[in-house]
Parts: structure tokens; C-alpha cells; sequence
């Protein structure tokens, strides 16, 4: 392993946090956009082991909730729980494929918005239904589609096992 | 990609992911004191470029969603500044009619000229108003610069006014100081010399300078006097020796004329002289 090929994987998983922040907003409501934050996160769990899937998840996690005090600590439990189960199922069953990650992330974001909504408890009847039956799958289709492009174009730089870093 | 299976849940895996799944929890029940705080720092720490970066951004959208505003307000200001010269002339022309109907005090009906796009249509012309309004046939047609023509027929709403470019226009007409009388009729019957005005049947003897403002004189009782006509500009020619005819720049071109009065009974002086001359602008 090359240590160049760390900083690009780092590199980009930076940019996708900076396409979180900056391009986001124009690419259609904040409902169905791409969550490249989630993204990144998990791609890092592709690469990492659980535990620290789990950690970064739950700083992921924190950090949003400080964007949305409202349900404080859910975000954080969300990512941390998608953040572990990502990295350990990726271990256990999927093979590496463009397909199977893009099924990853969609499944993914849909289980973070299902943690969200049911651990801030603020979703309750039919909304919560339009959340997980019509956004969430929404939102989970955009970014498995931006995660398949990712990979498809530096999957290269993104062939690390950090396990081993 | 090779992927290795080393990376099963350890031990030390599942104590970190229970540890980050108690702090979780432990977050969510923070009270509400403790949990704005740590919020608070954690955004004017870690995530303060990130805002500052989503914050330029959403300027950035702003501004680009501002500058096509702004290119679209300068581009109907610009269509609008195409009008203005039109619209301050209107607009200096209906105060100025504004002015003489305030002068003529009665005897007058205000009406919009309805041109054709025709090439005739300075000849003669519609205006907004009839016989519901008082109109007669002969009455005379004035803007504030002078004589524009008369009524040759009325209807209900509507009147035919012929203008003094008509070829059968004709209105007896004096020099300012009443030294001259004439009769004026237009110059040509085609061209451009319709648009000028001759003013015929001067004694030989009499000279009248370039530039003599030529008035209707109202004789014959179809024309108030004092109306001004135009304003001599040379000789047209001579007769035998014993009659001039001068070429006169009319006061006011038909063709221009958007709102004309039609004096529709005896004004309250006889002589229109001084209303005009207070009108101030001639073309």
C-alpha cells in the first residue's frame, strides 16, 4: 500500500464533506439531494473495521445534530448504528462490486432516515410514512447513484484496507 | 478492491460500537441546558468552515439568482428608457393642451387623433370626437402649436378632420402684424412638398420678411383669427408681376399630432393671438 493512495482516499472523502457544504443546495431539496456526508461515511465503513465505523459514524452523527438541536443524540446513534452495520455486513456478506455497494449505500441512508426518524420520535403516522415510503427512497436512490459514480470514477484510489494502514 | 475477511467484529469492535451507542443515548437525554451549549460550541468549532463555506455558497447562489435580476430589470429599464423621449413629448404636448383648453376657459372639445397607418392619414384624419360631444363640420382644429386643419364631417363619436396638408384645404390667413392677407393652402399636391404651406394671393408690393409668423385671420367666419399657421420661410414664386406667394413651414405637422381641440363655439376673445403665443413650444 502506498502512502499517496491514503491521502487520495482521504482526499476524497474531504471532498465529498466539501460537496456536503457547498453543492448540495442546488442540487434539488434538501429531502432528495444527495447526503454526501453519508456518503463519505460510508465509504470509510467499506474500508474500515466496525469499531471504528461505529466511532466516525457517531461523530458524523454528533456533528449533524448540532445542526439540528431539535433531535440531539439521534443523528449521532443513526450514523453510529448504519456506521457499524455497514462495515460489518460489508465484511460478512457483499462482494466487491458496483452494484452491491450502490444496493449498500441506498440501504444505507434509507436505515439512517429510519433511525432518525424513529429515535427523534418528532415523525409520527402518515408523515413519517411519506419520510420512509416516498423521500427516504428518494434521497437514498440519489445518493447510491452519487456513491456508484464515486466509486466508478476513484474506485482506484479508494482500494485501501485501512484495517491494515 | 480485494476484500479481506479480517474484518469481523472484534472484541475491542463491539465494546466501541456499544460505547458510541450509550453516548448516543446519553446525548439524546442531555437536558436541554447542557445539550444547547455543546451544540453551540460544536458549530463555532468544527463545523464553523463548513457553515462558512455553505454560507459563502448560498451567497454565491444568491448573488448569481440577484445579477439575472438585475440583468432582467436593467433590460426592461433599457426597453422603457426607448420610450421616454416619446412619452416626454406626450407628455409636454398634452401639458401644453392642457394649457390652452385652461385659456380658452369654453368653446373647445378635447380628442384623441386615431391615425391609420396609412401614408394618407396626415391628410385627414379621425378624432375621438362627434356630434355626441358638440362637434359641427368647419369647426377648427388646434394644438397647441396652431392650425391643424378642420372638421370636414361628424358623426356620432367620431369626427373627419382634413388637416392643411389636404390638397382642398384653404384658410384665409394675415402676417402677425395684419400688414399681409393671403389665402394659404399647400405648397404641392404630391411629394414632399405637401408638407409645406404657400401662402398666396400677397400684392406684389407687399414683402413679407423670412420668418414672419403667419396667423389665421378670420375672415369669412370659418377660422378664429389668430391661430398661427407657420412661419415664413422664402418666396414661392411670382405671378405676372403683380402677386407673390411665400412658402410657409407649418406650425405643426398633423402627422405628430396625438391630441388636438376642437374649438366648438366663439371663444371668449376674438382674437387667439395671445393663447397661443403663451403656449410657448412650436415644433
Amino acid at each position: 500500500m502506498r502512502r499517496s493512495d491514503k491521502y487520495r482516499f482521504y482526499v476524497i472523502l474531504a471532498a465529498l464533506v466539501v460537496l456536503q457544504f457547498s453543492v448540495r443546495g442546488r442540487l434539488g431539496g434538501d429531502r432528495v439531494a444527495p447526503d454526501f456526508l453519508l456518503l463519505a461515511l460510508l465509504i470509510y465503513t467499506i474500508r474500515a473495521r466496525p469499531g471504528p465505523s461505529a466511532a466516525a459514524g457517531f461523530l458524523v452523527g454528533l456533528l449533524r445534530d448540532a445542526l439540528t438541536p431539535a433531535s440531539f443524540g439521534a443523528g449521532a446513534l443513526a450514523h453510529t448504528l448504519v456506521g457499524y452495520l455497514s462495515s460489518w455486513s460489508k465484511a460478512v456478506f457483499f462482494a466487491e462490486n458496483l452494484f452491491v455497494n450502490g444496493c449498500l449505500f441506498f440501504a444505507g441512508t434509507w436505515c439512517r432516515n429510519l433511525a432518525v426518524a424513529l429515535a427523534s420520535g418528532k415523525l409520527k403516522g402518515g408523515l413519517l410514512g411519506w419520510e420512509l415510503l416516498v423521500w427516504s427512497p428518494i434521497q437514498s436512490l440519489t445518493t447510491a447513484v452519487a456513491g456508484v459514480l464515486v466509486l466508478w470514477l476513484f474506485g482506484r484510489h479508494l482500494a485501501i484496507r485501512l484495517s491494515d494502514a | 478492491m480485494a476484500l479481506g475477511a479480517d474484518r469481523y467484529a472484534s472484541r475491542g469492535d463491539t465494546f466501541a460500537f456499544f460505547g458510541c451507542v450509550l453516548l448516543s443515548v446519553a446525548a439524546m437525554s442531555l437536558p436541554e441546558r447542557i445539550r444547547d451549549p455543546l451544540a453551540r460550541s460544536l458549530r463555532q468549532t468544527v463545523l464553523a468552515p463548513f457553515l462558512a463555506l455553505q454560507q459563502q455558497t448560498e451567497l454565491l447562489s444568491a448573488s448569481l439568482a440577484r445579477y439575472d435580476a438585475v440583468v432582467a430589470q436593467r433590460d426592461s429599464a433599457a426597453l422603457a428608457a426607448t420610450f421616454l423621449p416619446e412619452l416626454r413629448s406626450e407628455n409636454t404636448r398634452l401639458r401644453s393642451l392642457l394649457g390652452l383648453g385652461t385659456r380658452l376657459s369654453s368653446g373647445y372639445v378635447p380628442a384623441e387623433v386615431l391615425h391609420e397607418p396609412e401614408p394618407s392619414s396626415a391628410l385627414s384624419f379621425i378624432v375621438s370626437a362627434g356630434k355626441n360631444q358638440g362637434v359641427k363640420p368647419l369647426s377648427a382644429v388646434v394644438s397647441p402649436e396652431g392650425l391643424v386643419g378642420i372638421v370636414s364631417s361628424v358623426d356620432a363619436k367620431t369626427s373627419v378632420v382634413v388637416s392643411w396638408a389636404h390638397p382642398e384645404f384653404r384658410a384665409s390667413a394675415m402676417a402677425a402684424d395684419g400688414s399681409v392677407y393671403g389665402i394659404v393652402a399647400p405648397h404641392g399636391s404630391e411629394g414632399p412638398r405637401i408638407w409645406l404651406l404657400e401662402l398666396q394671393g400677397v400684392a406684389y408690393r407687399q414683402l413679407v420678411p423670412t420668418g414672419t409668423m403667419i396667423l389665421t385671420s378670420g375672415l369669412g367666419g370659418v377660422l378664429p383669427r389668430g391661430v398661427p399657421i407657420g412661419t415664413v420661410v422664402g418666396v414661392a414664386g411670382e405671378a405676372e408681376g403683380w402677386e407673390r406667394a411665400y412658402l410657409i413651414r407649418p406650425a405643426v405637422h398633423p402627422a405628430a399630432v396625438t391630441h388636438v381641440m376642437i374649438l366648438t363655439g366663439p371663444p371668449v376673445r376674438g382674437d387667439l393671438r395671445a393663447l397661443f403665443e403663451s403656449s410657448g413650444e412650436t415644433p
